[in-house]
């Protein structure tokens, strides 16, 4: 039974991980913004490493924004309560 | 449903004997006006004498393969209750969990011979034989492959299944052996066992999103796959278990099994995935969204292989480490 919280744990801190990082301030310059990577020929963008990781950390950013906050919120009630 | 009515005596008889015969009459139910139908909601006391009568048709008719024992009103009255309980339940069952769970494709999955079965098991802790590792299709054209049973290459959840849970009760059979069972451990290692499978498809489906792999196989074909790994498991823990005399799966004998299994499992499922995860060279090339140079499909193929291989070697042997470790 501690390994399913543990493994919620973990799950939620990563997705905090990716969803805290300041978009302006760091995902800007070192380019894995949508916008600041630059396509070498633009063709096929979907053939790129990159560009799928870059389209799939600002869909996480962008979707797991809201159920973050309330997660984040429960497990703080539920760690000052029971410690 | 007919009323009784209460302002009547009921009228005077001898005790009637209680004797159904066992032999089922069929005979149509009494009409309703002539004897109160048994429906069980109206059983009571002041219908013993009257259905009475009606004991022999009735209980031939719908219970007739129940024998005596259904023959006063508060049985009968239980018996109804229970079976409409029970179709209401089914009613619930079906209509939720074909929503959930898509119970025909699971079907699929376990139509199962024994011959399969022990090819298949030879197959997962011996594949460095075998020849063609192609799914057939199905003769229906286009609506996929065959089941287990006609196709030895097909996975199959009927071993998997198994493997998991005889893994959870091995765990807890060793545990006892040493003195030291818990309740705990059955949840324990079934936790684990999920885990251990849900990280794997959170890995596998990130990296077919990331490489662009579009697979047609499904996602249970993905967890059949992820499922042979308990067969090695099995073998590791058990053998070693049973040579090093119950000092658990460190030790020379415990390694050499493991690196076995590990190593016949992830050719396993190469071959297996090869077909899956890396597409052959004319779907990609007529795909008309992707015009492929054949540079980059040669770097795409590439990418995919060391997906694969990384995939098949080097995840495996974590997630098996962390299945075997005491």
């Amino acid at each position: 039974m501690a390994i399913l919280g543990t493994l919620l744990y973990v799950i939620v801190l990563a997705l905090n991980a990716i969803t805290v990082l300041s978009e302006d301030r760091f995902l800007a310059r070192v380019n894995l913004t949508p916008e600041t990577h630059r396509r070498n020929f633009g063709e096929n963008p979907d053939s790129s490493i990159k560009y799928r990781t870059i389209q799939l950390v600002s869909s996480i950013r962008t979707l797991a924004r809201i159920p973050l906050i309330i997660v984040n919120t429960l497990i703080i009630f539920w760690e000052l309560i029971f410690g | 449903m007919q009323r009784q009515t209460y302002g009547q005596s009921p009228p005077l008889h001898h005790p009637v004997p209680q004797h159904v015969s066992t032999v089922p009459q069929l005979r149509s139910p009494p009409p309703l006006t002539s004897q109160p139908q048994s429906q069980g909601y109206d059983g009571s006391p002041y219908q013993q004498q009257h259905q009475a009568q009606g004991q022999p048709g009735i209980a031939g008719n719908m219970f007739g393969q129940y024998g005596n024992f259904i023959n006063d009103p508060t049985a009968q009255l239980a018996s109804q209750f229970g079976q409409t309980a029970l179709r209401q339940g089914q009613d619930y069952l079906e209509r939720n969990v074909n929503r959930l769970v898509n119970v025909s494709a699971l079907k699929h999955y376990f139509t199962v011979t024994n011959s399969y079965v022990i090819n298949k098991l030879f197959l997962v802790l011996f594949p460095w034989r075998h020849k063609p590792w192609t799914r057939r299709q199905a003769s229906g054209g286009g609506n996929g492959f065959l089941p287990p049973r006609d196709d030895i290459n097909s996975p199959d959840m009927y071993i998997p299944v198994m493997s998991v849970v005889t893994y959870i009760f091995l765990r807890s059979l060793i545990a006892g052996l040493q003195g030291k069972f818990q309740p705990e451990i059955f949840g324990n290692t079934a936790l684990t066992a999920l885990g251990v499978v849900i990280i794997e498809l959170l890995g596998l489906k990130a990296g077919t999103y990331i490489l662009n792999i579009s697979n047609q196989s499904q996602l249970l074909d993905l967890i059949a796959y992820s499922g042979y790994k308990f067969v090695g498991v099995i073998v590791t823990i058990s053998i070693s278990e049973i040579v090093s005399g119950g000092k658990g799966t460190g030790g020379w004998v415990g390694w050499t099994l493991f690196i076995y299994t590990f190593l016949a499992n992830s050719l396993f499922l190469m071959r297996s995935l090869k077909y899956v995860l890396l597409p052959e060279n004319n779907e990609a090339s007529r795909d008309p969204m992707q015009s492929m140079h054949p540079l980059e499909s040669r770097a795409n193929k590439s990418k995919r292989t060391k997906f694969l291989f990384i995939y098949s070697y080097i995840v495996q042997l974590f997630l098996m480490w962390i299945l075997t470790r005491a």
